[in-house]
Order: structure tokens, then sequence, then C-alpha cells
């Protein structure tokens, strides 16, 4: 999911996870870029034996050690591993996982894991618009392209218990947020934010909508990475 | 982890809460049965006024000050504070736990809890069954038959998607063990979402346990019930935003 597209940014002050905060923040903000079109692949691209742990390092080993792995090829993502699990890993890039002003980032990498019920949801929007992407679309092309996909049901609504794990203390989530703090994320779609309390004052929960989609993203700050050492 | 393993745990403390406290000091009990019987009503009242701040405290006040309050009276809950948002802020007592836990006729028992809508719906009609049949004396063979014929009748409600709480209240009293409190979140689910969370893993930000029983042994008729677990994600802070102790 493009989280810079969302639609209606619910995030007011946001105490406990104030890094966590600014990241969302910054996913929402339209400002001037330093990467102003995409760069050749190969940058985008990296080692897959490194991208593989680098996948699995978004999530407890106990739950990323038996999960497939995506890793990202010429012309979009393809399975590295294959898991026994449900869960899939990947590391995302800069076009479905940074903010607007790092959307061409070749540095962004954002490892994930997304259980099975995201991965036959979300993940399958994500590896679309990563297809697109490399078959050269641009943004609006990509945004349009999801959104019609989703209207038409080619693309699936989020399944019932779709989450993710986002513990990984490596990767790189774009020069104006440079790391994100270990959270979950819980997929619905198109839900009240405040249904959840999220991103009311002191609430530990923070929410993005996308109208288009229909989706709507609940994080939640925990107190360590997949390695189970703590941030702070 | 085996679930044994984490079944062993939960048996340690209060509900989910046990798994982040259980490597701190227990108090001296008999793990079996420190609490074999309900005590005297009387015990688990407490101070009206008191216990709608406490039940206030479960949540930022962004989400309970516009939150409706019950409050627990010799015959039941009742409605203390009509709320606004839907929330509903109460404090459950020890017999919220599952019907095998060692702590369920624990008196001291407080444990604040904020309930979004669809788990204000959800959950509150089966602890009202509970808790109005406790008071009257019915053992918990009975409690638990009338549960599962209320289910079967539909008079008590299904799982509604999104139903959480927070339990973030620094005044709770969760267990007799430990800091007897932690901080977080608890999502309802069905059963199989446990692996599908990859809850209960080595090194998990989730917990997760069944919401009826520790062990279907004691009462086998929990295993007919409709599958359902609590999950549990930890948080940093309390309601006031003050830092809790790292989990």
């Amino acid at each position: 999911m493009r989280k810079q597209k969302a639609g209606a940014i619910v995030i007011k002050s946001f105490a406990l996870l104030v890094v966590f905060g600014t990241a969302y923040q910054a996913m929402a903000q339209d400002a001037k870029t330093t990467y102003p079109s995409m760069a050749p692949i190969e940058q985008y691209r990296m080692d897959r034996t490194a991208e593989i742990p680098l996948a699995r390092s978004a999530a407890p080993e106990s739950v990323s050690g038996d999960a497939e792995v995506l890793v990202l090829g010429s012309h979009g993502f393809e399975t590295a591993v294959k898991g026994k699990n449900g869960f899939v890993c990947i590391v995302e890039r800069s076009w479905t996982s940074a903010p607007d002003t790092d959307f061409w980032n070749p540095k962004v990498r954002t490892p994930i894991c997304y259980n099975a019920a995201a991965a036959r949801s979300v993940l399958l929007r994500n590896i679309q618009r990563t297809d697109l992407i490399l078959a050269g679309r641009t943004k609006a092309q990509v945004d349009e392209a999801i959104v019609a996909a989703v209207a038409k049901k080619e693309l699936p609504a989020m399944e019932p218990g779709a989450m993710c794990y986002m513990m990984s203390k490596q990767g790189y989530g774009g020069d104006s947020v440079k790391h994100w703090p270990p959270h979950v994320m819980f997929y619905f779609s198109q839900t009240d934010p405040a249904t959840w309390g999220a991103g009311l004052p002191g609430s530990p929960i923070l929410a993005m909508s996308d109208d288009h989609e229909h989706l709507t993203m609940f994080a939640i700050g925990v107190q360590r990475w997949s390695d189970g050492t703590e941030p702070r | 982890m085996t679930r044994n393993q984490i079944h062993s745990i939960f048996l340690s403390a209060f509900v989910l809460v046990a798994a982040l406290i259980a490597s701190r000091p227990a108090a001296a009990q008999d793990p079996q049965q420190p609490y074999p019987s309900m005590a005297p009503v009387e015990q688990y009242l407490m101070d009206r006024d008191a216990e709608i701040a406490l039940a206030r405290s479960a949540a930022p006040d962004a989400i309970s000050h516009d939150a409706s309050v019950i409050v627990f009276t010799r015959h039941g809950y009742e409605t203390a504070v009509q709320g606004k948002n839907g929330w509903v802020c109460w404090v459950g007592r020890g017999w919220m736990a599952m019907f095998d836990h060692p702590e369920f006729w624990n008196p001291k028992i407080r444990a604040a809890d904020c309930l979004n809508p669809p788990a204000a719906r959800f959950i509150l009609p089966y602890a009202f069954k509970r808790t109005e049949l406790l008071l009257a004396g019915h053992s918990k063979p009975e409690v638990i038959a009338a549960i599962k014929s209320a289910i079967e009748k539909k008079e008590l409600p299904a799982l509604e998607p999104g139903s959480l709480c927070y339990m973030m209240s620094k005044a709770s009293y969760l267990t007799d063990n430990g800091g007897h409190n932690l901080p977080h979140l608890m999502f309802y689910g069905t059963a199989k979402d446990d692996a599908a969370w990859g809850a209960n893993l080595t090194n998990p930000p989730v917990l997760s346990v069944n919401y009826w029983y520790i062990s279907a042994q004691s009462y086998p008729q929990l295993k007919s019930f409709p599958p359902l677990s609590v999950f549990l994600v930890g948080v940093d802070k309390w309601s006031d935003g003050t830092l809790a102790p790292s989990m």
C-alpha cells in the first residue's frame, strides 16, 4: 500500500510514538523531492543473499524462519524461498513504502512480513504496483490502475485478520524518515479510525485511511525489534 | 513455545498479562487453588466514584472521557455514565478470566478496560450474563451450560471484526504476580488466528490465549464453545502518558 496516498491521514498528537508519528506525518506531506524520477532499476535491486535475510528481519525468527521470501527482480517481485507458515516476507521499495519525497529514492528498503491474510490482500496490491512501476508507468497511472482494479474486484478486499510485522532494526525508510520504530500493522476495508481510538491524544494506535482503495491501516508500536533488543 | 508452555505461563497470572510479567517474583500462594471460592460480595465492590475513575483510566482521556461507564454492584453491572462515542469503560473482576483461572475468585482483581464499540457489543452481554449467574450463586458448570444454551439460541452475539480494548490503566490490579499490571491492548479473534498472527512464538510482540479456558480438562464443555482468542499487544505507556516498565 502506498501510504503517501492515504486520503485521510488521521494523525494528531501521538505521545507514545513520537518518531512513529513523525514518520507517518512525513508520509502525508507534499514536499519537494530530490528524487524526481525513477533511477536505473539496478539501484533498487540488491544482492539476493542480502535481501533474503533483510526481508526476514521484519519479524522474529519464529515467524520469518518458515516464511516465504520475495525478492525484487528486474520485472517485479519473485519468490526466492518457499514458505511453510503462510507468512510472506519482503523488502518493499520506495514506491510502496516511503513518503512522497522519497517516492523514487533508490535507497529505501522496508522489510515487512505479511501474514497469510495480508499476503492475499494487501501484498497483492503492492506487487501489482511494483509490476506497473517497473513496466514504466507513472505514479498517477499506477494509482489509477490500482484503484480501478480494487473497484473491479480484480484486487481483493482486505481479509479479516490481515496484519504484518515491521520490526526490523535494519532497512531504510527514506531521507525524511530514515527508520521506522518497530511496529505491527492491521488492515481493514474502510474502517472509521475512531473505532480503534486511533490518532487520538495518548492513543498507541495510528491509522491511515485510503478512501480510493477502501483501505484502513492501523499501526501499533511494539517494544522490541525482531531480534529481541529494545529501541529505547 | 508449545501450547502447554503457554498455558503454564498463563496459569500464573491474570489473562494474557501473565506472560509479560511471569518473570517477576510471585506472591507466596498455593498455585493450584489460591482462591477456591467466591469471597463475600462486598470484597468485590468498590466506591462508585472511584470505580468510574478507575474504569476511565483504562484508556487515554481522549477516548474514555466520552465513553459510557458501567460499574459493578451487588446485583451485577449497571450503567453509571451514558457515553457519546460508543466506547464502554468498566472494571472487570476476577471471574472475567478463563473459567479455570486460579485467580478467578481473587477479590483484589480490578481490571480497568475500555472496549471499543464492536467489542462492547460483543463482550459485555457475555460479561453481564456470567456475572449475573455467578452472583446468583450458580456453579461454574451451571454458568457454562447457561452461556452455551444462550449462544445456541443466539441470545448472545457473535464476534464482530475489529473488536479491541484498551487496558492502559496504571491503577489496575490484574494478578497477584509480579508488578500486578502492565499496559496493553487486547484484540478479540477466532482461535484459528493464533498461528495466523504469529502469536505465542519465540520473542513475539503478540500473545494470545483462549478466552474460555486455560485447559479444557476442568470444564470439557467449553471445548464446544465458539472459538475465541484474545490477542495482546503490550504498549510502552500508561493511559496518563507516563512510561511503563519495560516488558
